[in-house]
């Protein structure tokens, strides 16, 4: 069954940024005001839709892969229209699931946030400036819903040109650089991941591909026969490493960060909430989304070349944080630093790691969007982020000092706060990545990778602490003629930036006490559709005969999925293992719990993926993806 | 063939030319003093063409006589052409001086004229002569287009090397002539197609000279590398909307006729020119790209564009009907499709550029466009959408046609002998994507960000404020709705996957004339 609720959500703010141009010239005020009511609108339109994925949302990991609230349409390809391309089946597809539900739900909380916080800071250009920011909206809400791969890079790629005016006009002095460098740089990686996508939608068609016979970017379906082993893994490897050019730059890994700082210290406020809160995410979600459930093998085998880059990131970056002057570029280089945890995280490949990933996505849009708004609170008072101009504000601002505080220390990962959560997991994953303890197959890293990450750590609180230190305590600093309190602000900050902390803060601590319900979705978002985990254990059998496959056949109640033959070696792998374990102990089969990767050759799904299973049929709704709780 | 039947079945071009005529006539008459009555009477006829195209529907094919063959692919560049001749035709609406409005508007629809007779032609005289109809009249525009020195030397220039290409173009026809002992492009009788070329993979030597040198004349249309010189020069001294329509229709006819080429031999192109192609769509567009970067003047910038948008166009035509139908994977539905949209987007930045002027006449530099945003947020807009769609950006057209060329490019299966170059080539127009933004950048950014202490004037009037907005509106309804333009450019090319089929049925005339010269010259 389809729901509207989700394309209502994604294009609720362009319904906005329509009606933002109804008000005449001159009344900047009105449209302050119903710029953040419709964002507002928009978020009460994204929890209603969190209550209605908790209500239909599976409780565990058993059964099919499900995506909920889907809404789809057909877009390129019709077979009524044209008839002869009806073997194009592109679609505008919507659905989401564990993971991207939060990360919908992260954006749709932060933009108010991000609006409000402009109330006094943008003073030209009104009209264009909330129009843009809800134009964002409409991009980042997309790519996190977004179940059709085509549809993903269109939102994926839209997103830079909103963010490129914001920087361009309302940016700081070098903003015209900034915004060019910030387009070029992200362009230049993700049209890498076009070419990919469009070689995907062949590849799904052709012969010497996955001979579906037409073409289809369904994430879904690209998954299931990716991991049942339908791409080869030098396709997979060409296409990661392409796809990881988009994503890699968006991040930003290691060697192609250089944007970012740039890119923060120009932005307006509200823009460097959403590029550090939200925009960062979109790399490290694709990772998550397509990368890793759609090539498994190039994953494996590259994850530690990644996991060297994002190490090599958190170092250089916190190095680089600690001798910036800047306070928003210091913070700038530190989210850096801290998404490189994330991609450490990812590609541990384990379940409970890859989980400490996505809250750490979510953690850090929090407490680096909230570090951001209060740089933003300093500079419009003082005109000046250096902290050598300024210093000892706790004297007068203890409002501003309790939130700096409060923030910096969930970004350093302090127990009991949200960054802990994330951090913990993360480097556990990393660290115990290459054991089976878990009984799930060894993952590529390993405490080699986790120390210099622990390092990394250390490094993050010293320099987030310096800069605390510098800016709030020891004696009052201010540059002469400040604080300007011209717009209406008071030295302290004013209730309305109280009110605009408060809810993040609240969040923080939350998901820092109880992140339970959130990690919750996470795994069962993370087994079913990133690593793929199957429901029921994968058995393989080594060195297996063909009297012992005939066995294997008649041991009822297995069901030999498929077997090949690969170095003169059997190995089999057999599905729905009934509660008699011992039947396999009498045939001599050792048990191996099967994990990510599942589909080294010759081992093969439970629940076996065929290309039959995900032949083309009439309506997407009747195959894997089926919303059947939702109807 | 009754005579009542070729009337009707060339009615869209008689209403053309009587039209035309008739524009000529009135032009000299008291009626010309009003200010919009020429235009407005042009658009008339246009539009009549364009209902008369309509109504009619899809050709099955069947006519074909006096060296013109009405097929699926006339239909297409019919109502394109008329299409997007009426928004050039609003484009331009106030822009020659009173006296010579009449024989403007006139040129415009003969060139028009021109780009529908190429699509029906079936004769390389015929073609020949539809493409001198397509140029000819846009020298004189040129050089009516504007009371500036620069439009005159302009029209020249674009003479003096059209002239050139002509003969070019004319040589090799006769060539064609020699090999095929025809001047007929394909045999057609009821709707079957035959080859007049040798379609074996193999060209004979004087159906090669032949073929490179209508290659060549026909590059001077569409403005490739290194054929392409004269384009900067041109658009610069050439009125803003005319520029809009040098960009589009002699490029529209120039691939049609080039599609009517390659069609001949039944696709089966030779190693030799596959490799041609590819080496002049990647030169095309890296060229045109790379040098745009260098600009300061919108306009050349944009004449660069135009070029690289040439290159693109080419990936389209050396993939070719080959790998099958529809716009991903037939490359000439595609290129159908990105032509359409081209002239669109294109003619909405030149509408732009008319619609301000500065003290010293047309916006000619970047600096010139500095805080049109502020001052008409309309128009920025518009500008904004139509460049994005130029460089291939969502949400617009430009996207999807970007899309199903590179969809194309990744058409053929891996053991075809010519997929891992298309790969490369695709990969180096992905590149281009990225170069080109450096550029397309400059202009967004100097509408939006920069900042001007002197508003700019407003010129134009409504009727080109309403031609940009609908160019621009157009490029976001197509993204949201591509199915029906690519539908209609699907169907086009039935003609074309026919004489490519009759490539492989080998119904040849005369062909042995051709391979019997190379027998004779070979040792």
């Amino acid at each position: 069954m389809q729901t509207w609720l989700l394309t209502a959500i994604i294009f609720s703010p362009l319904l906005g940024v329509l009606l933002l141009w109804l008000p005449p010239r001159g009344s900047d005020r009105s449209i302050r005001r119903s710029a953040l009511f419709y964002s507002v609108v928009t978020f009460g339109l994204a929890v209603f839709a969190l209550f209605k994925f908790y209500g239909v949302a599976p409780t565990d990991s058993q059964g099919d892969p499900k995506y909920l609230l889907q809404h789809w349409s057909y877009w390129l390809g019709d077979v009524e229209v044209m008839g002869d391309v009806a073997d194009v089946e592109i679609l505008y597809h919507v659905g989401v699931d564990g993971i991207s539900i939060w990360l919908m739900v992260l954006t749709a909380f932060l933009m108010p946030l991000a609006i409000w916080s402009s109330f006094t800071s943008v003073r030209t250009r009104v009209r264009e400036y909330f129009s843009l920011l809800l134009l964002l909206e409409v991009g980042l809400l997309g790519v996190f819903c977004a179940m059709d791969l085509l549809l993903f890079y269109i939102f994926f790629e839209f997103t830079l040109v909103p963010l490129y005016f914001l920087i361009g006009i309302w940016g700081g002095p070098a903003r015209r650089k900034a915004a060019n460098k910030f387009f070029i740089f992200t362009l230049s990686g993700s049209v890498f991941m076009f070419a990919a996508v469009l070689f995907l939608a062949y590849y799904s068609y052709s012969d010497s591909g996955l001979a579906l016979g037409y073409i289809t970017l369904n994430i879904e379906k690209l998954s299931q026969l990716a991991h049942a082993g339908f791409i080869s893994t030098s396709v997979q490897w060409w296409l990661f490493l392409a796809f990881a050019a988009g994503f890699a730059i968006k991040v930003p890994l290691f060697p192609v960060h250089t944007w970012l700082p740039l890119a923060h210290t120009e932005a307006p406020t509200a823009g460097s909430v959403i590029l550090a809160g939200v925009l960062l995410k979109l790399g490290t979600y694709g990772f998550c989304r397509i990368s890793l459930p759609m090539f498994p093998h190039a994953t494996m085998t590259l994850a530690p070349f990644v996991a060297c880059l994002a190490i090599a990131g958190i170092i250089y970056t916190a190095l680089a944080a600690w001798v910036q002057t800047d306070v928003k570029k210091l913070v700038a280089y530190s989210s850096v630093s801290h998404l490189g945890f994330c991609i450490l995280g990812l590609f541990s490949l384990k379940i409970t790691r890859v989980n400490g990933a996505v809250i750490y996505m979510i953690n850090h849009g929090l407490s680096t969007g909230a570090l951001f708004l209060i740089i933003g609170y300093i500079y419009e008072r003082y005109h000046t982020r250096d902290i050598n101009e300024i210093g000892g504000l706790a004297r007068k601002m203890p409002w501003l000092t309790f939130f700096l505080v409060f923030f910096t220390l969930s970004s350093i990962g302090l127990p009991g706060l949200n960054g802990f959560v994330g951090e913990f997991l993360v480097l556990l994953g990393t660290a115990t990545s290459n054991t089976t303890n878990d009984l799930r197959a060894a993952g590529p890293l390993g405490y080699g990778y986790a120390i210099p990450a622990a390092i990394g750590i250390i490094l993050g609180a010293v320099y987030m602490l310096w800069m605390c230190q510098r800016v709030l305590f020891g004696p009052l600093k201010e540059p002469p003629n400040t604080p300007d309190t011209s717009t209406g602000l008071s030295a302290d900050l004013t209730g309305r930036e109280i009110f605009i902390l408060v809810p993040v803060a609240v969040l923080c601590l939350a998901i820092g006490v109880y992140p339970n319900p959130l990690l919750d979705t996470f795994t069962i978002a993370t087994e079913q559709h990133v690593l793929r985990t199957p429901a029921s254990h994968s058995w393989s059998v080594t060195e297996a005969g063909d009297d012992l496959q005939e066995e294997i056949k008649r041991a009822d109640p297995m069901r030999l999925v498929e077997s090949t033959s690969v170095n003169n070696l059997e190995r089999v792998s057999v599905g729905n293992v009934g509660s008699d374990d011992l039947s396999t102990k009498k045939l001599g089969i050792t048990p191996v719990f099967s994990s990510y990767p599942v589909t080294t050759p010759g081992m093969f799904l439970l629940n076996p993926v065929t290309k039959s299973s995900v032949a083309k049929t009439d309506h997407p709704e009747t195959d894997a993806m089926t919303d059947g709780r939702s109807r | 063939m009754p005579a009542s039947n070729l009337l009707t079945q060339l009615l869209p071009e008689l209403i053309l030319l009587v039209g035309a005529c008739g524009l000529l006539f009135l032009g000299a008459t008291r009626l010309a003093a009003s200010r919009s009555f020429l235009p407005f009477a042009g658009v008339l006829v246009l539009v009549a063409a364009l209902v008369v195209t309509i109504r009619r529907g899809e050709p099955d094919g069947s006519f074909a006589a006096m060296g013109l063959w009405i097929s699926s692919l006339t239909h297409y560049v019919r109502w394109v052409a008329l299409s997007v001749g009426i928004l050039i035709l609003l484009v331009n609406w106030y822009l020659p001086v009173q006296e010579e409005r009449g024989e403007f508007v006139a040129l415009i629809l003969l060139s028009l004229l021109g780009v529908l007779l190429t699509a029906s032609a079936n004769d390389w005289l015929v073609l020949f002569f539809a493409i001198e109809l397509v140029s000819i009249p846009t020298y004189i525009l040129i050089a009516l287009s504007r009371l500036d020195q620069r439009a005159a030397e302009a029209s020249v220039k674009y003479f003096f090397l059209g002239a050139l290409s002509a003969a070019i173009l004319a040589f090799g026809l006769s060539f064609l002539y020699g090999a095929s002992g025809t001047t007929q492009i394909q045999h057609i009788a009821g709707g079957v197609i035959s080859l007049t070329l040798p379609s074996t993979g193999e060209l004979g030597s004087i159906a090669m000279i032949g073929f490179l040198f209508v290659l060549a004349g026909l590059a001077f249309k569409v403005a490739a590398v290194p054929f392409h010189v004269y384009a900067p020069d041109v658009y610069e001294g050439a009125a803003a909307p005319i520029t809009g329509m040098l960009g589009f229709v002699p490029k529209l006819a120039g691939f049609v006729a080039l599609i009517k080429l390659f069609a001949a031999i039944g696709w089966n192109l030779p190693i030799e020119i596959k490799w041609l192609v590819w080496i002049l769509a990647a030169v095309t567009m890296t060229a045109g790209n790379v040098i745009a970067l260098l600009q300061d003047n919108v306009k050349r910038m944009l004449a660069y564009s135009s070029i690289a948008h040439t290159g693109y166009m080419l990936v389209a035509l050396l993939i070719g009907p080959v790998a099958g139908e529809g716009p991903m994977h037939d490359g000439v539905a595609a290129l159908l499709f990105y032509i359409a949209v081209y002239g669109a987007m294109n003619l909405g930045a030149f509408a732009m550029i008319a619609s301000f002027g500065r003290k010293h006449g047309e916006l000619e530099t970047l600096d010139d466009m500095n805080g049109i945003a502020s001052q008409a947020p309309a128009v920025a807009l518009a500008l904004a959408i139509c460049v994005f769609s130029l460089m291939g950006f969502p949400p617009t057209a430009g996207f999807i046609g970007k899309l199903y060329i590179l969809t194309a490019a990744f058409s053929f299966s891996a053991d075809h002998a010519f997929a891992q170059p298309l790969l490369v080539l695709a990969i180096v127009a992905v590149v281009n994507t990225v170069i080109s933004a450096g550029y397309y950048l400059r202009i967004v950014a100097a509408a939006y960000v920069g900042k001007s202490s002197t508003p700019a004037n407003p010129t134009g009037g409504f009727t080109l404020r309403w031609g940009l907005a609908v160019c621009s509106l157009a490029m976001l309804v197509l993204f949201v709705w591509p199915r029906g333009l690519a539908g209609q450019a699907s169907r086009a090319t039935a003609a074309i996957h026919d004489s490519v089929s009759a490539a492989h049925t080998v119904v040849r005339v005369d062909t042995d004339f051709g391979n019997a010269q190379v027998d004779r010259t070979s040792p």
